[in-house]
């Protein structure tokens, strides 16, 4: 890795991951913890404050502030939760799930220390359904603190999910931990003030959390001398696509994108060159190569080129790869995962992929193509959640950066790839409670490694 | 589906400040029980258990892709189509597997030994293509290593 | 006094209370923001539909309007003056209409349809949709009364809201998620719930509609008759849609301090009783060859010379289903002109509970309410189980006592558990007392028709606190009208006799009840008045037709002590009961108008101060408490049903707990589509009564009394009290008190 900043979240993996709590506690683990406990629940929150620490799910809201906006125990007389959103979803990004591999115990001792700043003792992690065997390390290393004596009063419950993207949104997410349809709730009441079980609740992502055990340890102010000032520490970057070295790289803040393509990711494999990046996750607007030049990965610069550094997902792209074949699988993504509250985004969703599939096998025309900007724009702020609005900002994207191709498609009535293009043959997600299968069978779980 | 699954739901339920969020953990438990999928019986032994009505169960179990509410061979084999593992070639390998298989994608096979799906990101991004086999990740997978899992399965 | 702040909508400026709905202030305003999913009776907006799009000064994205609240300085342009707004709800219009197909012409909500008038309204005159909608099989039956058109769903989720969020049935679900969502209720099952009807009404399309109202007519050729349900005491406010002459279906209309809107399913779809291939249509008399046709003139002369035959030996057994001007009719007819004093009455609402009158909505508004008895409230009194549900889910605590009360009771043994709340050791009765928001309410027979439940209201304190009430739910839709009909007619005491001369049965659920029919093995001659020939076959000499609420004018009281005014929706078939009860009383010399106007008028001046009839309006007020008087324990009206008998309990035996279900009766038995929601042949058995029997739910199991037996399907019921097995009443037979339970 061609940096000298130190891992923050990641620190102390280099010999492997630390599964077990001796090794954590070797490399400083639950020093932390124990700094916290002879804080108060203002003094964290002042320390998360001074870092500067903000949302890594994706939001990008500066995690101290929203504690804060937990009531006092006096002021609202319930009890205060601490949900843990795990249910990393963003194609694209798989950071959360290296870090509960890698770091479970930091993980879990974030969510004892956040839990102290809100004065909660009911933590939830909720972790998606898929992620079965960080299910297992997680509860693991959760019984290794509880036999230690480690969690206090407090506990934490790690809750699996079953498969729904639109669970990622903070308000559908405690929807389904009660129980119910994970569909998005309306706001305010804002969590904090009325989340989990309509008591103060914050929600926190997996590295935001990760990241506090360090942050207490070496000051929030010495954290936030990592990054720009407005982005400050270090990210976990996933980066995936057609590059040579894919993987999870945490990197502060402010790091060059070029430099993260071409020196991490060692550039675009198969000697083939880049023809697109999406910088922060599927939700967000596309890149040309071109513009890539002089954006660093934080949220001022990637905001002023027109898109966001999101879950700090990049997917590079290279040059075989055919735009509107791209915004199908997009549009097929956010029409399979809408929850089907809002209209907008449960008709638009579907919409678009039919316009966008007529498209791309040629019989569209400039009246199509029209037509789908139009059925964006009113998906587009006029749902409850954001998920259509992503989608539609996302399609919107490949059509400004790629009008070209899109253009291409109609004048020669069809991919001017010729079945060339990387994307050749998507394959759309089965829509499993339509399809029907065959006989009932005995299951046998099958253990195999991930 | 078993003596005891009315007594491990309580435990699940009690859980909870609500109960009513055992809803999940009790019907991954009750589609573990019965085969990797939830049956009319089992959705209904569910709600009993957890003291909901069968139709409330759908409700949920249907909206979420991980509850099957029709049978799934023995063997689930999800392959992730969303766009890294996409541009990383992961229709060669539903191809493959469907060959291999002689199934179609959200078919089983005959003998019921293997459903073969395609599934959202599995975030597996980096690890590109991600397959999933009963809910264990496969990483890296290629065209020319679907033969070998599918004759794994076949073990 | 509600804090009043200023909000400017579309340029005008209001002033209207702090929270109060951004649809009504607007509406308030005469400005219009359309909506679907909105609808405040279904709890907490949810602002799914997107079709309230307005513009907020200072909020970045369109908001849904109905899921805000006036508050100070708050500026807001609807799609009138905001062409984002008005972008965005035509936006969502045209998704709406993506997939609903084009058959308005052949649609029963045509011309009463949210979705026609806002698309008139705002909509797109022609689709930009080239590809195929989405199509189903339609309609399906969500039961054999509710038909569904997926294909006309917008997905406004106002029925699954509706199930699971006020009748808490939860039956009626949204299914599989985004563009493959649907409603549904559980594989084959049929929605099956009480108050399954309230979702036609709530459908803002035409996908869910009434399989009793299908093609059946158009909403210009349609007149509704605004009245009252004569089924239950609750006495829901409706409206009778009716076509030439027909009824062809009924609809709530809403009276917030009984009903909030909403009706259960007998009332709703009960009313094709009145079109029974059995109904009565002309007078019968008992001759050679069984129950014969006669002629008005000669019934009349056969009624007389009964009446006159047995010389005041004569008893009355009332229904409590006539309205209270038929019950004083007859009362003027049997007492004043035959001197026929002994009647079997209803099982009555005691007037002490006058003193805790207050609309049943104080329910929902309740922080405590303790409900005492054997009897669900819902085969008691429907709608106000809707009410206990919705003060639940506001936060307040919901104590039941009795045999499936969260606090069990042995049958029978709720009296006591209500005389216990009075004493100071009681903990919950220091919470009564303390709270200014507490209800009573008592849902079962005995207990002296509520003048147990009105001596603890008082002993607690509860006339002096507007937000405390006590209500008793008698066991029939008029019985206090019907009373004091009785009681105002003529003051002479009854006189005991040892033979009845005559028993005269008004109406199909006295003719119905075995007790009566007890009597009438005592009686030399049956006088009976009902709508049913079935139900006079076999014992009355006399057969004089009955009537339905839903053609009779006149007032019935409701179990709050409301007086409330029927209105005639459809001519019956035969001259109503007043006509002919005039025509014979003048044969007695006494005087009785045919109309109801001039009975009301009468009786008003002895029961109700002088209420004018037109004062009770659309909708009737309640009358003010009176001061409390302690009910006389001689005089305390006697139960219509057995209280619980005594005795010793064999070994081994359960104790048999009979139950009126809600869907029974003369009037469900002749509606064939209702059938279904009737209670299955089961007997339900507490868990740790079947674990000792070795008796699962499903298993079929013999029950033995008294040298009967019956076999029954067993439920096994977590909430059922131990050593009781709670059988409905037409399954129970000949059961007597205690019963043997084995597996068969």
């Amino acid at each position: 890795m061609s940096t000298t900043t130190p891992e923050i979240v990641f620190a102390g993996t280099e010999g492997g991951a630390l599964t077990e709590l001796a090794d954590y506690e070797a490399v400083g683990g639950l020093s932390a913890l124990r700094r916290a406990l002879g804080m108060t629940p203002d003094e964290i929150i002042a320390e998360l404050n001074a870092s500067n620490l903000r949302g890594r799910g994706g939001a990008f809201f500066p995690t101290g502030r929203k504690w804060s906006f937990v009531p006092k125990p006096d002021q609202v007389p319930k009890p205060h939760y601490l949900v843990v959103n795990a249910d990393e979803s963003e194609p694209g990004t798989f950071k959360d799930r290296e870090i509960m591999l890698r770091v479970p115990l930091r993980f879990l001792e974030g969510c004892l220390i956040a839990a102290r700043a809100i004065e909660s003792t009911h933590v939830f992690v909720y972790i998606r359904g898929e992620y079965e065997r960080e299910y297992e390390i997680l509860v693991a290393a959760l019984e290794q603190l509880r036999k230690g004596k480690h969690l206090g009063g407090t506990t934490i419950v790690v809750h699996r999910g079953a498969g729904a993207y639109i669970c990622g949104e903070e308000t559908a997410l405690l929807e389904s931990l009660e129980g119910k349809r994970g569909q998005p709730r309306t706001k305010p009441p804002f969590p904090a003030i009325a989340g989990l079980y309509a008591s103060p609740t914050a929600v926190n992502n997996v590295e935001s959390i990760t990241t506090v055990p360090p942050i207490i340890e070496m000051g929030g102010a010495e954290y936030a001398k990592v990054g720009p000032e407005s982005s400050t520490g270090t990210r976990v970057f996933s980066l995936s696509g057609n590059v040579v070295r894919p993987g999870n790289y945490e990197l502060p803040h402010g790091y060059p994108l070029r430099d993260l393509i071409y020196e991490v990711g060692g550039g675009i494999a198969d000697g083939r060159s880049l023809k697109a990046v999406i910088p922060g996750g599927s939700s967000t607007a596309i890149l040309t190569a071109a513009e890539i030049d002089g954006l660093t990965l934080d949220y001022d610069s990637l905001a002023q080129a027109g898109t966001a550094i999101g879950s700090a997902a990049v997917v590079a792209i290279d040059d075989r790869c055919c735009i509107v074949q791209l915004g199908v699988r997009i549009s097929q993504f956010y029409e399979h995962e809408s929850c089907g509250k809002c209209t907008p985004c449960r008709v638009g969703t579907r919409w678009t992929t039919q316009i966008l599939k007529k498209l791309e096998a040629g019989e569209g025309s400039q009246a199509d193509l029209d037509l789908l900007l139009d059925v964006g724009e009113k998906v587009n702020g006029t749902c409850l959640c954001p998920l259509g609005d992503t989608a539609m900002i996302a399609i919107a994207s490949y059509v400004a950066k790629f009008r070209e191709e899109f253009l291409a498609h109609i004048e020669e009535g069809g991919c001017p790839f010729h079945g060339t293009s990387s994307l050749e043959g998507i394959v759309a997600p089965t829509d499993v409670h339509e399809a029907h299968h065959g006989p009932a069978a005995i299951h046998r779980p099958l253990e195999v490694v991930a | 589906m078993s003596a005891t699954f009315y007594d491990e739901v309580q435990t699940l339920r009690k859980r909870y400040p609500d109960p009513l969020s055992a809803v999940l953990p009790a019907l991954q438990l009750a589609q573990e029980r019965n085969g990797g999928w939830l049956s009319e019986a089992t959705l209904r032994e569910a709600a009993d258990a957890l003291d909901l009505t069968p139709a409330y169960c759908l409700s949920i179990a249907s909206f979420y892709d991980m509850f099957h509410t029709e049978p799934v061979g023995t063997h689930l084999v999800e392959v992730c189509t969303n766009v890294s593992c996409a541009l990383s070639g992961a229709q060669d390998v539903v191809d493959a597997f469907e060959r291999s298989l002689g199934i179609e994608v959200g078919g089983t096979t005959e003998d019921g030994s293997v459903t073969l799906r395609t599934v959202e990101c599995l975030g597996g991004c980096g690890w590109a293509t991600v397959v999933a086999v009963d809910n264990r990740h496969r990483l890296h997978v290629r065209a020319g290593d679907v033969a070998g899992i599918v004759a794994e399965l076949g073990e | 006094m509600t804090e009043l702040v200023k909000v400017t909508i579309d340029d005008r400026e209001l002033e209207v209370p702090k929270g109060m709905g951004l649809v009504e202030t607007a509406e308030a305003a005469g400005i219009e923001i359309p909506v679907f999913c909105y609808e405040p009776r279904l709890g907490p907006p949810v602002g799914a539909c997107r079709m309230c799009l307005v513009e907020v000064e200072g909020l970045p994205k369109l908001q849904a309007g109905c899921t805000l609240v006036a508050q100070d300085g708050m500026i807001v342009r609807t799609a009138a003056t905001s062409e984002r707004a008005a972008s965005g709800q035509r936006g969502t219009l045209e998704f709406i209409l993506v997939n609903h197909p084009l058959d308005c012409p052949v649609c029963d909500k045509g011309g009463e349809c949210p979705l026609q008038d806002l698309t008139f309204r705002y909509g797109p005159g022609s689709t930009r949709m080239t590809f195929p909608k989405m199509t189903f099989d339609k309609p399906i039956p969500v039961s054999p009364l509710i038909a569904l058109d997926r294909e006309r769903c917008i997905l406004c989720y106002r029925c699954t809201r509706f199930s699971s969020d006020v009748a808490e049935d939860h039956q009626l679900i949204a299914r599989n998620r985004g563009a493959h969502s649907e409603i549904t209720t559980f594989s084959e099952d049929p929605y099956r719930a009480p108050f399954s009807g309230n979702v036609i009404e709530l459908c803002p399309v035409g996908a869910l509609t009434s399989t009793q109202y299908r093609f059946e007519a158009r909403p210009w050729e349609i007149q509704d008759v605004p009245t009252v349900c004569g089924l239950c005491p609750s006495g829901c406010n409706i409206r009778a849609t009716t076509r030439e002459g027909a009824v062809k279906r009924v609809q709530s209309r809403n009276h917030p301090e009984v009903d909030g809107g909403w009706l259960c399913d007998k009332g709703r779809f009960a009313f094709p009783h009145v079109r029974a291939d059995d109904r009565i249509r002309e007078p019968l008399a008992r001759g050679p060859l069984g129950l014969a046709p006669i002629a008005w003139d000669a019934a009349l002369d056969r009624a007389e010379e009964l009446l006159r035959g047995a010389d005041g030996s004569v008893v009355t057994a009332l229904s409590g289903s006539e309205t209270t001007e038929i019950a004083y009719g007859l009362a003027t007819l049997l007492r004043r002109g035959a001197g026929a004093h002994s009647a079997v009455l209803p099982e009555s609402t005691s007037a002490a509970l006058d003193a805790f009158r207050a609309p049943l909505s104080t329910i929902g508004d309740a922080e405590l309410v303790v409900v005492v008895g054997d009897d669900e409230v819902v085969d008691r009194a429907p709608v106000v189980d809707l009410w206990l549900r919705k003060a639940r889910r506001a936060g307040a605590e919901v104590v039941t006592i009795g045999a499936r009360g969260e606090t069990p009771a042995a049958p029978g043994a709720a009296a006591d558990a209500l005389a216990s709340l009075v004493s100071s050791r009681s903990a919950l009765g220091q919470r009564l007392r303390a709270s200014e928001r507490a209800v009573l309410v008592w849902s079962g027979p005995g207990g002296g028709g509520g003048a147990r439940l009105a001596e603890a209201a008082h002993a607690l304190g509860f006339e002096s606190k507007p937000g405390c009430a006590a209500f008793h739910l008698p066991a029939s839709p008029n019985a206090r009208g019907v009373a004091e009909a009785w009681a105002c007619a003529a003051d002479e005491d009854d006189v005991a006799h040892e033979t009845i001369g005559l028993l005269v049965v008004s109406g199909d659920e006295a003719a119905s009840d075995p007790g009566v029919r007890d009597l009438a093995e005592r009686a030399d001659a049956v006088i009976a008045i009902t709508m049913f020939h079935s139900l006079a076959v076999g014992w009355a000499d006399l057969v004089l037709p009955g009537t339905a609420a839903l053609e009779r004018e006149g007032t019935t009281m409701n179990l709050e002590g409301r007086v409330q005014r029927l209105r005639r929706a459809v001519t019956p078939p035969v001259p109503d009961e007043l006509a002919w009860l005039a025509r014979l009383a003048e044969r007695f010399g006494v005087a009785l108008s045919p109309h109801a106007a001039v009975v009301f008028e009468q009786l008003s001046d002895h029961l109700y101060g002088g209420l004018d009839l037109e004062a009770l309006g659309d909708r009737a007020p309640l009358p003010a408490r009176a001061s409390y008087a302690a009910p006389d324990p001689g005089t305390t009206p006697s139960p219509a049903q057995p209280p619980a008998a005594e005795g010793e309990h064999f070994v081994g035996t359960l104790r048999l707990l009979r139950y009126r279900p809600l869907f029974s009766g003369p009037q469900v038995e002749r509606v064939a589509e209702l059938q279904f929601q009737r209670p299955d042949g089961e007997v339900t058995l507490s868990a740790p009564d079947a674990d000792r029997r070795g008796i699962a739910t499903g298993d079929t199991v013999s029950l033995r009394s008294n040298g009967t037996s019956v076999e029954l399907r067993a439920r096994v019921d977590r909430r059922l009290v131990e050593g009781v097995a709670r059988i409905a009443e037409e399954h129970a037979a000949d059961l007597h008190f205690d019963v043997e339970v084995v597996k068969a």
